[in-house]
């Protein structure tokens, strides 16, 4: 038997006329937890489909157990023992736990029947040693965002998977959570499954690999032993060029309080939230993923209303009860999540920008397209947005230029506060440099920046203070300067692990 | 968690409860109003003239899973009926059950006809079957040269299907019960059936599992379709009459039934048991206003009226129930 | 990338480069639409030529088509924010009732109008409500309240006929003013309002915003329920509007079971004109052609004998046929190439393409060669056979290179059969 379970060689793969996959190697050994990282559109997801049997190679060799195997659809791959976990949970909200783990391999009886029991009993021995507050009768929907993702892991166990494919698991779990995967995932390991873990965090990495391979643009760029790699050096392997700087120098000098929170509380998501942030001051709002961060911006935005306390602008106290009044004030949202919440795909770059702000290119009645295509121009010029035109509509442009779209919008509106909300999620590293660039220059400019995110680097490089949110409460503020990791790490775990013992 | 609550809040809390509690009060309201309604040939009656409704409402309750729609149901009835009913006069020594299969066949090719542009074309189910009800209607008319049938040109062999009694009920019911049954084990316990589900909650996720959409709504549509065709049969052998006007806008009535038997118009749920219910709600109210004098032009309007109020009472419910969640997540915070 | 502020970078040119572009227009559905038309209308001319060019026959036509044309109108903007309005006939008709209810018991011409259009607008708004605000599904409300409004005609009207209306319905639907009818005039007014409305104002942008995402056109501050019940209120006004050409038409009467069916010719009709079901896609010129085309149809049908019914199976096969045409393009074609010519192996497909092309290069280069009289016909005639063999071994290769892939796949799945049997 060869020393790799899963070999890929050489492998190309174009569509039309773009090529997704360029020569790609692969090496996956036995028992093995084995990284692969890249930019976006690196190649990654491409490369996941190809070994699962979405998509077949143009040329190239795929060598399982040193035996050359073609996979011509999913069900293939998970016959010989291959499962995949993708990015998005796919699974079927409104049908139980039972029926998403035994999808496409029920338990039926000689008459074609389904054999509920025996597959409930079954779905119980699955979950249990994986979580034990799971009811596997329950749909899918009920359960949190990493049950899900343990009922996919429980799944891919049912079929007896030798390889296990992770597409970025951790992207939407806490630390906490990503802490209990990190444990499953090296038992797995233990058990003599292989995982080809693909991740953007090297937390992720340096915790569970033992090897990394890079791509970039398609193309296969390298193969490490973790603990032989450098942080700089992979990250320059990934985006193909030193990184001298992660984080742009900062030149905004920092005024008078802007917008003040007064404990607002929202019932089921947080409890007496204050803070404030001045005028050309970034204000991370950081804690674990669920912490009520998202739904405090949203409830200062006007998406939801808050129940009690009160939102004071420039020292008068405002009422917000929908976008619209935000917009009107001068407080401006950057959505979580761009694909739903922030573009219109459809409609061109243009419209997009002006979407937030119409009123301003009225003419005689009617919106003129010259004037909102100039301003257009100008505001996606200054954020150097790289699109063919301004009429291309925005799916045509990569995750950060979208992202920059959606700047330009926020930018159209006369604002004063600008509330981002994880701006650099799922773009990639050359991308997100640019974000921070934009973001430096608006609070030169005078802007006050309330930004979320869960990235600690980002959060320590970019904000002048620190907000900590740990489930639903304030449980901390620092200043930037002096604060480390650990000090933020312990505010938003601290009293969480307390209550559940 | 579950296992320390009571039995009564379990039933309370289950999905049928409001629906059975609706129908009981709604069986009081028609006992004080009709006295007459509650003889066992009256139920027999009232039901014997609303299974068709039932039979549609099955088949429509699977499309609708699939989160498309049908509305093509009532011209596929009209079709099969009239084609039946024409070859059965013109043809009277041919045995009964020919015209049933006949009409399964008719039934299963409308409904197939709608599956592929559905399905395989990805049209939307509410434009493409709008389409074909144009025409299936159009082709029901044609075949029939505008002719009606009578009771004198009906065999014994194919009305048999609906008014002959075995063991005290007519037949057409007990084809009911057995539609019921096969849908309680097809949609519950084979994988063709909750693939049905799983199209239905969610297509990217289906997708990856290697499920088929367009065969499963493919599926869905023609076995929508054959029940349509069935009840085409059924109808016309019930009433013994026919013309091509019939089971004009019975698809509304099949989909309120499905709403009333809580069917989630967006798809991925909805239960046979539900649908039994909604189906026994619906022929109690048209029972009901059939019996009062003066009522039958309130008929329209009724529905209507009960649609809108069954969806919106779900909607608060489900806000309620979304409220009492948060609450619980408050205590934790 | 580096620390430094890319100052430096070039401004790119972000302004829209391409025009107007003939080619582009001249293949765009409404000028498809229009070629329809003019189809059509030639059908008739050649058919019936004595007819067509006979006075008032083509405004008799159009006269026939244009009591649904206000249906249309509101339509497209239902259509536009992915709803849909099934009620439209049932709403007409109500409103026909008020008015004709107003006129019968005396009161001026007027009021009866205002209040028929107002009805409209209440039952729209009723629709609306429930759609935006309670958030249902709008097939099914509105599917509830056709049964609703025209149940309640139903029983206020049972089955006695309202036969009082103003003057000015059948001068409506079917007087011409200088020889062009005055429901086309008026209809070409109201798409002129529509057009503004839709593709001009900010308001047609929001509908557009809606229809495309409306969880982003809430984040950008519009507010979409708010937005939403205005569009069903403007549908309902239309009905209401709609009851003056519609009742016109009938000749001054209603009854409580006229106009069925009217709503699904008008959603038929937006189809037709390019609107989307899925919201967010259309314009407002497609649909008024697409008016003119089903009412040139019709009559052609009527012409022709065929009867009413009968011409419902045709409006069906339009409906099913415009929605098709758009999803029958290269792609899907190239998906059903791939499925039963290459049985679905892409690098079969791949390697066909790329011999086609090749052939088709080395073909012009014939036909260049051909042309060239630079040469003289011994090099031509071997140039042109050089190409000529060149072209017969690269489908001799590309054919030769199938088969063995076609024989590799179906081993492997022979292979693979087994492997997985043996599991």
């Amino acid at each position: 038997m060869s020393e790799y379970i899963l070999e890929l060689k050489d492998v190309v793969k174009t569509f039309g006329g773009v090529t997704a996959l360029n020569g790609v190697h692969f090496q996956l050994k036995r028992g093995e937890i084995h990284a692969l990282m890249g930019e976006n559109g690196a190649g990654k997801s491409t490369f996941i489909k190809v070994i699962t049997g979405v998509h077949q190679p143009d040329s190239g060799l795929m060598l399982l157990e040193g035996e050359k195997i073609t996979f011509r659809s999913t069900e293939d791959s998970a016959k010989m023992g291959i499962a995949a976990i993708y990015q998005h949970v796919t699974a079927f909200p409104d049908l139980s736990v039972t029926e998403n783990i035994f999808m496409g391999q029920e338990i039926k009886n000689k008459l074609g029947i389904y054999n509920w029991k025996l597959m409930t009993k079954r779905a119980k021995e699955l979950i249990e040693p994986l979580s034990k507050n799971i009811d596997v009768s329950k749909p899918m929907s009920t359960l949190s965002v990493a049950q899900q993702q343990l009922v996919e892991i429980a799944k891919a166990l049912s079929r007896d998977a030798r390889i296990l494919i992770m597409d970025e698991p951790t992207a939407s779990l806490s630390r906490r959570e990503c802490e209990e995967l990190y444990q499953i995932a090296e038992r797995l390991r233990d058990e003599g499954v292989s995982i080809i873990f693909i991740t953007h965090k090297f937390e992720d990495m340096y915790r569970l690999a033992t090897r990394v391979t890079v791509f970039r643009d398609s193309q296969y760029i390298g193969c490490w032993d973790v603990d032989k790699i450098s942080n700089q050096k992979l990250i320059g392997e990934m985006v193909g060029r030193e990184l001298t700087q992660m984080y742009p120098p900062k030149n905004a000098t920092i005024g008078e309080t802007v917008l003040k929170i007064n404990s607002i509380s929202k019932e089921g998501f947080f409890k007496d939230v204050s803070f404030d942030v001045r005028k050309g001051e970034i204000l991370a709002l950081t804690g674990l993923v669920g912490a009520g961060r998202t739904e405090v911006c949203q409830n200062i935005f006007g998406i939801m209303k808050p129940d009690t306390g009160s939102i004071e602008l420039e020292g008068k106290e405002v009422k917000i009860s929908s976008p619209i009044d935000a917009l009107n004030l001068g407080i401006g949202l950057l959505p979580e999540d761009r694909q739903t919440q922030g573009l219109i795909n459809e409609l061109p770059i243009y419209q997009n920008v002006s979407s937030a702000d119409m009123k301003k290119f009225i003419k005689g009645g009617k919106l003129d397209t010259n004037a909102e295509e100039a301003k257009a121009i100008e505001l996606c010029q200054k954020i150097q947005l790289k699109a063919k035109d301004i009429s291309a509509p925005p799916s045509s442009l990569s995750g950060g230029n979208q992202q920059k779209v959606v700047f330009a919008k926020l930018l159209n509106c006369d604002l004063k506060v600008l509330i981002l909300d994880e701006p650099t999620k799922g773009i990639d590293v050359g991308a997100k440099y640019s974000i921070y660039e934009i973001m430096n220059e608006l609070t030169a400019n005078g802007y006050a920046i309330i930004m979320v995110s869960s990235e600690m680097p980002e959060v320590l490089g970019m904000a002048d203070r620190i907000v900590v949110m740990r489930s639903g409460r304030v449980a901390g503020s620092f200043d930037a300067d002096g604060t480390t990791q650990e000090m933020i790490l312990e505010a938003s775990l601290k009293q969480d692990e307390g209550k559940e013992d | 968690m579950n296992k320390n609550k009571s039995m009564v809040s379990k039933i309370t809390e289950s999905r049928n409860f409001g629906l059975v509690l609706g129908l009981v009060v709604l069986l009081i309201v028609a006992r004080i109003i009709t006295p007459s309604m509650y003889s066992v040939n009256s139920i027999i009656n009232m039901l014997q003239n609303n299974a068709v409704y039932g039979l549609l409402a099955v088949g429509e309750m699977m499309v609708i899973i699939t989160a498309g729609i049908d509305i093509s149901i009532g011209a596929t009835l009209s079709l099969t009926g009239v084609v039946c009913c024409r070859l059965m006069a013109e043809n009277p020594g041919v045995p009964g059950i020919v015209w049933l299969l006949l009409a399964l066949v008719i039934g299963a090719l409308c409904g197939a006809f709608n599956g592929i542009l559905v399905g395989y074309f990805k049209m939307v189910p509410m434009i493409a079957t709008l389409g074909t009800m144009y025409i299936f209607r159009g082709f029901s008319f044609l075949f029939s040269g505008g002719q009606w049938w009578f009771p004198h040109q009906f065999t014994e062999g194919y009305m048999a299907f609906a008014t002959k009694k075995i063991a005290g009920l007519p037949s057409i019911l007990w084809i009911l019960i057995i539609v019921f049954v096969l849908a309680i084990i097809f949609l519950g316990y084979t994988t063709k059936g909750r693939r049905i589900y799983a199209i239905g909650t969610n297509k990217e996720s289906s997708q990856v599992a290697g499920i088929k959409e367009a065969k499963v709504v493919f599926l869905a549509m023609t076995l929508c379709g054959m029940l349509a065709g069935l009840s085409g049969m059924l109808y016309t052998a019930n009433y013994a009459t026919c013309s091509y006007m019939i089971g004009d806008a019975y698809e509304m009535t099949a989909i309120a039934i499905c709403i009333l038997g809580g069917v989630s118009i967006v798809g991925g749920k909805g239960k046979v048991d539900g649908v039994i219910i909604g189906f026994l709600m619906m022929a109690v109210i048209t029972y009901f206003i059939s019996l009062l004098p003066g009522l039958s032009v309130w008929s329209d309007a009724i529905q209507g009226a009960i649609i809108i109020a069954a969806v919106a009472l779900n909607k608060f419910t489900e806000r309620s129930a979304e409220k009492r969640a948060l609450k619980e997540r408050s205590a934790l915070i | 990338m580096s620390g430094e502020k890319n100052t430096n970078v070039p401004v790119r040119d972000l302004s829209v480069k391409q025009g107007f572009k003939l080619s582009k227009f001249l293949v765009s559905w409404e000028m498809v639409l229009i070629y329809i038309l003019i189809l059509i209308n030639l059908v008739l001319i050649a058919t019936r030529t004595n007819l067509y060019f006979a006075p008032g026959t083509i405004q008799a036509i159009i006269q026939s088509g244009m009591d649904v044309c206000p249906l249309v109108l509101g339509m497209i903007l239902i259509l536009m924010l992915g709803d849909i309005d099934v009620s439209v006939a049932s709403t007409m008709i109500f409103a026909s009732m008020v008015t004709g209810l107003c006129c019968q018991s005396g009161m001026p011409a007027i009021i009866g109008v205002v209040l028929g259009i107002g009805a409209g607008a209440l039952c729209g708004a009723f629709n609306g409500f429930f759609v935006a605000y309670i958030g249902m599904p709008a097939v099914i409300v509105t599917i509830a309240t056709s049964m609703l409004f025209r149940g309640v005609v139903k029983i206020i009207l049972d089955v006695n006929v309202l036969k009082v209306f103003p003057s000015f319905y059948t001068t409506v639907a079917w007087t011409n003013i200088a020889g062009i009818p005055l429901s086309l005039i008026l209809f070409l007014v109201m798409g002129a309002g529509f057009v503004f409305l839709l593709q001009k104002s900010r308001f047609g942008r929001k509908l557009y915003i809606i229809g495309n995402n409306p969880t982003c056109a809430q984040y950008s501050g519009i507010d979409v329920k708010k937005t939403k019940l205005i569009v069903f209120v403007i549908m309902g006004a239309m009905c209401g509007v709609a009851s003056i050409f519609f009742v016109g038409r009938m000749g001054g009467s209603v009854s409580s079971t006229m106009g069925t069916g009217y709503e699904m010719t008008a959603i038929a009709i937006c189809v037709l004109g390019g609107v989307s079901t899925n919201g967010g896609k259309g314009k407002v010129y497609g649909p008024v052609i697409a008016t003119l085309i089903m009412a040139f149809l019709t009559y052609t049908l009527g012409l022709l004998e065929v009867d009413a019914n009968s011409r419902k199976i045709v409006t069906g096969f339009i409906l099913i046929i415009a929605v098709l045409i758009p999803n029958v393009n290269r792609e899907l074609l190239a998906s059903m190439k791939l499925k039963f010519i290459y049985k679905g192996n892409k690098n079969i497909e791949a390697l066909n393409v790329k011999t086609a092309a090749e052939v088709k290069a080395l073909k012009e280069s014939i036909a260049e060669a051909k042309k060239d009289t630079s040469l003289n016909e011994t090099d031509k005639a071997s140039k042109i056979k050089k190409a000529e063999d060149k072209i017969d071994s690269l489908q001799k290769k590309c054919k030769k290179q199938t088969e063995l892939w076609l024989r590799e796949q179906r081993e492997d799945e022979k292979k693979a059969k087994e492997r997985f049997a043996a599991k």
